[in-house]
């Protein structure tokens, strides 16, 4: 199974469930839970299943490309289910099935995991679910985004699209992988995850380790978050002051990797983000209510 | 006696997460068991059975109905009912008519409390079905459960600790028609999920006691003890074929036997490269990680090449699950292993400066404040226990360097042992990398206390500091409030005193404590000091009831001082042994009689012998010098046994306050310094 053959079968896969096939979002983030499409569809009441890829950055987790099993940056295959299915574990399955994995001959588990993220203001209740010994996927029924109680409540599907890919495979080095086949006139030429993406992992963790410029990080940790107060609070757009605080978010998390937060900080930098997200979620539902007013009207 | 049956409910949900499955059971049987209380139905027993889906209960000996109940209903006094010719009035006939029956079934009878004979009803209610009573209440006691992380699922506002799928409800054979958050009850249930694929319908389940069976052929063994019982079997097994023993580790089996249905251990192995890792790191990499026990060598050292897991089903046809759990299980050993190396690049000593960015306390400073500390206090007890005084100071300043390291970023539980085993690879003297591994012992009343005199040392350090630092500003474990597990702590130190067997008193100790944190104290010293001692005087009439003295003799010793717990121990023990003695009763009689004689005397400690007159108070006098010359408890005991029968002659032969005051004071002063020989073991007033 190749990477990418696992994320189109997916794709086609949740596309036929009824989800719209979304795209990743292209500013830096650290899950696919804070690309727009989750973090704005989570919240509300109309219904929304989409799925998507998402490349989601670490700077933490970067191992310079020398460990096969963790990376700065991994690929997360999301999808978000709301209202959540009565069958959503059954619909998991068979999405396993489909990726042809024989469920008869294997161990699931689903062991207790709730995941929290304290920048988002978000949280929720769920699984790990542990396939064969290994955690392959996040599970998870959101109850809050940005402080506000979901309603319906949204179920969170997160694949790890290197971790799954390398069950199927048996290969145990992440950059062994096999991306995708290119064929050209001269042939088939199979091209590994490690041709992709080694140098990036190496020149990646070697920045938010060693080269970021701690100066400029802190400058554009003040100055996106004066922006993104700037656009929600004068002038409403949340869109565009969630983008901020996207990059606020990666800032503060390559600051962090250079160790250049204490612990007595960190609560009130993270606190500084939530708030910024918060208010753009409000500023979200807000503008949703008007246009079912105005609609309500005509 | 009526028909009774039993009662089975089964909430079948998503996974339950493991910590929660016990605590609802039983919070479910204690609020079935209040309600039926409330309803006068009795029952037999409550089984709790639950798995990873299901939490379930059997009650049995549920009767059908409720008994019939008879309530007697008082009115009126006869008189006013009754009227002279023995003909019922209108207020009589009124309080026939309100409950319903004609004057004839009207009795009269001095009811308790009534002055007179009153008119009185016997009323008959009828007992209602239990079916109709475990209808209303079944739901009500469901939704009254306390879920600790309760959450919401779909549409509904119903919460409860996973999305229930299906509700089984029998009363005998009886489908009980509850609804819970819109899930009707049926007579059915789901197997595991292995079951589901190959069967699309639900296993029906015709009554209580098919109830496990019906499961156990639908691959869910729904016992948890059973569950725990295969277990434990499998993986011993598994271990002995190995030629060795599992590390035992109850918790996690415990939350093994929560996570599966079906129960099954299976052991692989891995790459003995890993083997250089300290064996710590990989017990708990197992654990934490993959929920795996390791293998050690039957003589408990060395760890074997292999891991034991458990799987959530009975067999493994392809070999995936072992070969999976093996693939997963290098690839953390392979992240263990890196931290291991990346760790050791950098001397522990030079991590020494990052402690100022990791904050202890907020008003207690950075680890490197409480480095400092603990230095100061080390050095201090090395002093007076005579331990060598650079190590010990050494080993306090590099105690906690472990902090800054990656390992112990990963598994917190090992600080103190990556200290322990970086420092002896940076070859530090064993006694001090022996010392900063065990200084967080004993972490637990299981737990063993540090093994060397410098761990220990270092380990009351250590503790005494995050204790004297916490009351010097007024953070005192009150009630259940003790978030920083300050109890922990004091018993820890004890526990060190009592079995090290240091000379060094409690009082000493805190005054050590406090120096070493007098500039970060908000609150006044003495009123620290006095907090403080209170706490450890708590903590060592604990340790004396761990310890298994008696009550009298807890007390009484504890009365004549305790900070001395080496003076202590030997005279609980001299105490315990000795009130075996038959004699004993009778000294410890005339030790309360002395006490009340001299409540108010304050006698001259001297006297001439020679002033004594009768021969049963010379007599008692020829027993002091032996008893004062007493080096030990032992000696001393078997002195004061000695003198149990001249002290009862004594009394009875002498009357201690005579009109002559020479006389008088000589027997006071014999008595008194007979008294202060006693206070030596113990307060005897206080033995009863």
């Amino acid at each position: 199974m190749h990477v990418q053959e696992l994320i189109l079968r997916l794709q086609r896969y949740w596309a036929d469930r009824g989800c719209l096939v979304g795209q990743p979002y292209d500013i830096e983030k650290g899950a696919g839970t804070m690309n727009p499409l989750t973090f704005f569809g989570a919240l509300g009441s109309k219904p929304w299943n989409v799925a998507y890829v998402e490349p989601s950055r670490r700077p933490s987790d970067g191992r310079y490309g020398d460990n096969p099993f963790r990376l700065y940056k991994h690929h997360q295959f999301q999808v978000i289910l709301k209202p959540s299915p009565a069958k959503v574990q059954e619909m998991y399955i068979e999405s396993l099935e489909a990726l042809g994995i024989d469920m008869s001959k294997h161990d699931l588990r689903f062991e207790e995991d709730n995941w929290e993220s304290p920048t988002l203001g978000a949280w929720g209740v769920g699984w790990q679910v542990v396939l064969d010994g290994m955690e392959i996927s996040q599970f998870t029924y959101f109850q809050q985004v940005a402080g506000i109680d979901c309603k319906p409540v949204c179920a969170e599907l997160t694949y790890g699209i290197e971790r799954i890919c390398m069950f199927l495979t048996g290969i145990d080095n992440i950059f062994d992988l096999t991306w995708g086949d290119v064929k050209t006139d001269d042939g088939v030429f199979p091209i590994s995850y490690g041709e992709v993406r080694h140098r990036e992992e190496f020149e990646l963790s070697a920045y938010s380790f060693e080269h970021a410029n701690l100066e400029l990080h802190w400058m554009l940790f003040s100055e996106y978050e004066k922006e993104g107060w700037r656009l929600v609070k004068e002038l409403g757009h949340f869109l565009s002051a969630y983008e901020q605080t996207l990059k606020l978010s990666h800032t503060f998390n390559v600051l962090n990797a250079r160790g250049a937060i204490s612990t007595t900080e960190r609560p009130g930098i993270i606190k500084r983000v939530r708030d910024l997200a918060c208010a753009c979620a409000k500023g979200y539902l807000e503008n949703q209510e008007k246009q079912m007013a105005e609609q309500e009207v005509k | 006696m009526s028909e009774t049956r039993t009662l089975l409910l089964e909430l079948h949900c998503e996974e339950i997460p493991a910590r929660f499955l016990k605590p609802l059971t039983q919070d479910f049987a204690a609020a079935f068991t209040k309600w039926a209380e409330g309803e006068k139905l009795s029952f037999g027993a409550i089984a709790p059975l639950y798995s990873p889906r299901k939490i379930s209960w059997a009650i049995s000996g549920l009767p059908v109905a409720q008994a019939d109940q008879t309530e007697l209903q008082v009115g009126p006094p006869q008189r006013m009912c009754v009227d002279a010719d023995g003909q019922p009035t209108v207020q009589g006939q009124k309080f026939a008519e309100k409950w319903g029956v004609t004057f004839d079934a009207v009795r009269f009878e001095q009811p308790a409390g009534k002055k007179e004979p009153c008119a009185v009803v016997e009323l008959t209610r009828k007992g209602r079905p239990s079916l109709d009573l475990l209808v209303e209440a079944l739901p009500r006691l469901i939704a009254g459960l306390h879920v600790p992380k309760a959450m919401r699922w779909g549409h509904s506002s119903f919460e409860f600790v996973r999305p229930v799928r299906n509700v089984l409800c029998l009363f005998g054979e009886e489908l009980v028609p509850i609804e819970v958050d819109g899930v009707k009850a049926t007579a059915s249930t789901w197997g595991h999920r292995l079951h589901h694929m190959s069967h699309a319908e639900p296993i029906p389940v015709c009554c209580p006691e098919a109830y496990e069976g019906a499961l156990k052929a639908a691959g869910v063994v729904v016992s948890c003890t059973e569950r725990r019982n295969i277990l434990e079997e499998q993986l011993e097994e598994l271990a002995r074929q190995t030629g060795g023993q599992v590390v035992k580790d109850e918790e996690l089996l415990d939350t093994l036997s929560e996570i599966v249905e079906c129960p099954r251990a299976l052991r692989g192995e891995f790459p003995p490269e890993f083997m250089e890792l300290p064996k710590e790191v990989l017990v708990t990499s197992l654990k934490e990680h993959q929920k795996s026990f390791c293998i050690e060598k039957t003589d408990g050292t060395d760890l074997l090449p292999f891991f034991l897991t458990v799987a959530n089903r009975d067999d493994d046809p392809a070999g995936f699950i072992k070969a999976g759990n093996e693939w997963v299980l290098k690839a953390r050993l392979y992240d263990a292993r890196f931290f291991f190396a990346e760790d050791r690049r950098t001397p522990l000593q030079d991590r020494l400066e990052k402690l100022k960015q990791l904050t202890f306390h907020r008003e207690l400073g950075s680890y490197l404040e409480k480095t400092e500390r603990i230095q100061a206090i080390a050095t201090g007890l090395a002093h007076a226990l005579q331990l060598d005084f650079a190590q010990a100071d050494h080993a306090a300043r590099l105690s906690k360097a472990d902090l800054m390291t990656l390992m112990v970023g990963e598994f917190p539980e090992l600080q103190g042992v990556m200290g322990g085993e970086y420092l002896k690879h940076e070859g530090e003297p064993e006694a001090v990398w022996k010392a900063v591994k065990e200084h967080y012992r004993p972490v637990s009343a299981e737990d063993a206390i540090p093994g060397t005199p410098l761990g220990g040392l270092l380990a009351v350090a250590d503790k005494l500091d995050t204790l004297a630092g916490c009351f010097a500003i007024g953070q005192i474990p009150s009630g259940s409030k003790d978030p920083l597990a300050l109890r922990r702590a004091g018993i820890g130190i004890t526990r060190i005193l009592w079995e090290q067997g240091w000379t060094l008193g409690v009082d000493a100790l805190v005054d050590l404590g406090l120096k070493a944190v007098a500039s970060r104290a908000s609150k006044p010293a003495a009123e620290t000091r006095e907090a403080l001692l209170g706490f450890f005087k708590d903590r060592v009439t604990y340790q004396l009831e761990v310890a298994g003295y008696a009550g009298a003799v807890r007390r009484s010793a504890l009365a004549t001082g305790w900070t001395d717990l080496v003076d202590l121990k030997a005279r609980c023990e001299a105490l315990s042994a000795f009130a075996e003695d038959e004699r004993f009763a009778s000294l410890a009689q005339s030790a309360k009689r002395i006490g009340n004689i001299l409540k108010d005397e304050a006698p001259a400690a001297t006297f001439e012998a020679a002033t004594l007159q009768v021969a049963e108070e010379k007599a008692l006098a020829g027993h002091l010098s032996r008893i004062e010359g007493a080096v030990d408890q032992a000696s001393l005991l078997a002195a004061l046994a000695e003198l149990a029968q001249p002290l009862a002659a004594f009394f009875d032969a002498v009357m201690v306050k005579c009109e002559d005051a020479a006389l008088r004071g000589a027997r006071l002063s014999l008595l008194h310094r007979l008294q202060q020989a006693f206070l030596r073991v113990a307060d005897f007033s206080l033995w009863q």
